[in-house]
């Protein structure tokens, strides 16, 4: 272990003479996981679910390898007998689709030989995390994304989670994301505000707007208030508005909101 | 001397951003302070109006941005007042014509001219004009109708001044915001057709200058080209005049807040 970081130092001091430096990062992106290779379908629950965007150009990795295969084309994954398998999913309308929400698709990972020649002529690369028969070129892709890796484990074995603290009213109109960790806002939050975190969402005073946590799909995120009156809730993607009036015992009062399988739970917070 | 600037906004049209730049700026000048007025709301034209100088207007704003003039020659003087300065607006341009460098220079030099306090009677809406009169502004009255829609906006146009002007994008003090109720009428609040003051400031949270009854003495005013705070006795006049003496640092309690019970004789005889 100290002999690779050792290693990894003196490489960095080596090429320091150059106008630039080769190296390998590591970065968290999102990933897309596609369970059906109905475009129609897609596009629909798309529109439905993440139409409304709001996504500040991140990456984004294409998954592919949840689509449902015929089984003679996943076991042998020959470039020959794709021909065979299903229709291959049609990568030029996800990549449009993804950028319409101002996302950014940068590669895809289980894709087939014949998936994957139309993603190099898209400009994505191939992200594959297992071994799949593939042409010679993306071979040597892989075996980077390997080291990486094998790198970050070394270096940071556990990376810190930062939370963002707002103390300024959140009027409506205002938006604030707290990116891969917890949101605290210390003022109110007014109709028409929308507070997002990847982690926790904390408000400690009105909070009267749009509140998500895990915004990334974590199920353990909640959302806290000191005065529940949300206008909407959402953990990992299940909402509720209040179309339908907030329970009594948590309207107006001190509570939190947690998921509970697929079910938003409310409960009085009594101190 | 430093000079003040202060922008009359609201992000709904209709709530009294206008009658209220031109009582407000006409209330400092009677208490001796050199004010100048300035009429954002370019394309439209309403100011001018209501301080009773429409026939005066030769340059405007727009021609001062442009450079075609000076700064002088489009400066209206106040008949009444000696202290008080008109700009108006440019009827045939449209708010694009609002450039920041040439709103910049325009507040610059008016602060070389020892004006103590600048108001600028921002347009209605969220878009360039309204974005152009608060951007310099050192405090902001936020003009709000008891209704869900104006208290609505109002908050919009908070969110803005705290995060879209010079002084939150340089990241120093921020813009001093103060709320002013106008048509507020404490019977109606009783009905429950008008959103009470606590309802308000429950939405909005922000320090209250003023309350500005509902009253027909407000069209008077504006038909006749005078500010509302000339309308010597009436109660419109009496609460500017106290929104002025507030914002000036004096301690004044708040007036024509509670219900009127109307008297047995017009309740026998009918209103008027």
């Amino acid at each position: 272990m100290t002999d690779m970081t050792r290693e990894g130092v003196g490489r960095k001091s080596a090429s320091r003479t150059g106008t630039f430096e080769l190296k390998s990062r590591r970065f968290s992106v999102l990933g897309l996981v596609l369970h059906s290779a109905d475009m129609t379908e897609l596009a629909a629950d798309w529109a439905e679910r993440a139409g409304v965007g709001g996504f500040e150009h991140e990456p984004v990795v294409i998954d592919l390898s949840a689509v449902p295969r015929a089984p003679a084309a996943a076991a042998e994954g020959q470039a020959d007998l794709a021909l065979d398998g299903p229709a291959p999913v049609d990568l030029r309308a996800i990549v449009e689709l993804l950028r319409a929400s101002q996302l950014q698709p940068v590669a895809v990972t289980g894709a087939t030989p014949e998936e994957l020649l139309l993603a190099q002529a898209l400009g994505l690369a191939d992200a594959a995390d297992e071994p799949v028969p593939a042409a010679a070129p993306a071979e040597a892709v892989r075996e980077v994304v390997r080291e990486i890796v094998v790198e970050k484990i070394i270096e940071k074995p556990v990376p810190p989670t930062p939370t963002l603290v707002v103390d300024k009213p959140l009027r409506s109109g205002q938006r604030v994301y707290a990116k891969g960790g917890d949101l605290v806002v210390l003022a109110l939050v007014n109709h028409g505000a929308e507070v997002i975190a990847d982690g926790s969402v904390h408000v400690y005073a009105p909070l009267r707007g749009k509140a998500i946590a895990g915004a990334r799909g974590d199920t353990a995120a909640r959302i806290y208030a000191h005065s529940l009156e949300a206008e909407l809730l959402a953990i990992a993607g299940i909402y509720r508005t209040t179309e339908n009036p907030l329970p009594a015992d948590v309207a107006g009062k001190p509570a939190q909101v947690l998921l509970d399988g697929e079910k938003l739970l409310m409960q009085p917070l009594a101190f | 001397m430093t000079s003040k600037i202060v922008v009359v906004t609201s992000g709904k049209g209709g709530v009294g951003k206008t009658t209220t730049s031109a009582s407000f700026a006409t209330g400092l000048a009677m208490r001796g302070h050199k004010t100048c007025v300035i009429d954002f709301d370019v394309g439209l034209r309403n100011l001018d109006l209501i301080m009773g100088v429409e026939r005066r207007v030769v340059y405007d704003l727009i021609n001062v941005i442009n450079d075609e003039i000076k700064l002088t020659q489009a400066l209206i003087k106040d008949k009444q007042l000696d202290k008080l300065y008109i700009l108006a607006a440019s009827q045939t341009r449209d708010k694009d014509a609002l450039k920041q460098d040439g709103v910049e220079r325009v507040l610059n030099e008016l602060k070389e001219m020892e004006f103590e306090f600048i108001i600028c009677d921002s347009p209605a809406g969220i878009e360039t004009g309204a974005l152009m009169a608060m951007h310099y502004a050192d405090e902001a009255l936020v003009v709000t109708n008891p209704e869900v829609s104006s208290v609505r906006d109002s908050d919009r146009i908070l969110g803005m001044l705290s995060s879209k002007t010079k002084r939150a994008i340089d990241g120093g003090e921020p813009v001093k915001e103060h709320l002013l109720i106008t048509r507020y009428n404490p019977n109606r609040v009783e009905g429950g057709q008008m959103l009470s003051l606590d309802d308000i400031h429950e939405i909005l949270r922000t320090p209250l200058i003023g309350v500005i009854p509902e009253s027909e003495i407000v069209l008077q005013a504006s038909n006749q080209g005078l500010p509302v705070i000339h309308m010597q006795g009436s109660d419109v006049s009496e609460a500017y005049k106290d929104v002025v003496a507030r914002f000036l640092g004096e301690d004044k309690p708040m007036r024509f807040t509670e219900a009127v019970k109307a008297s047995w004789f017009k309740r026998v005889f009918g209103a008027k």
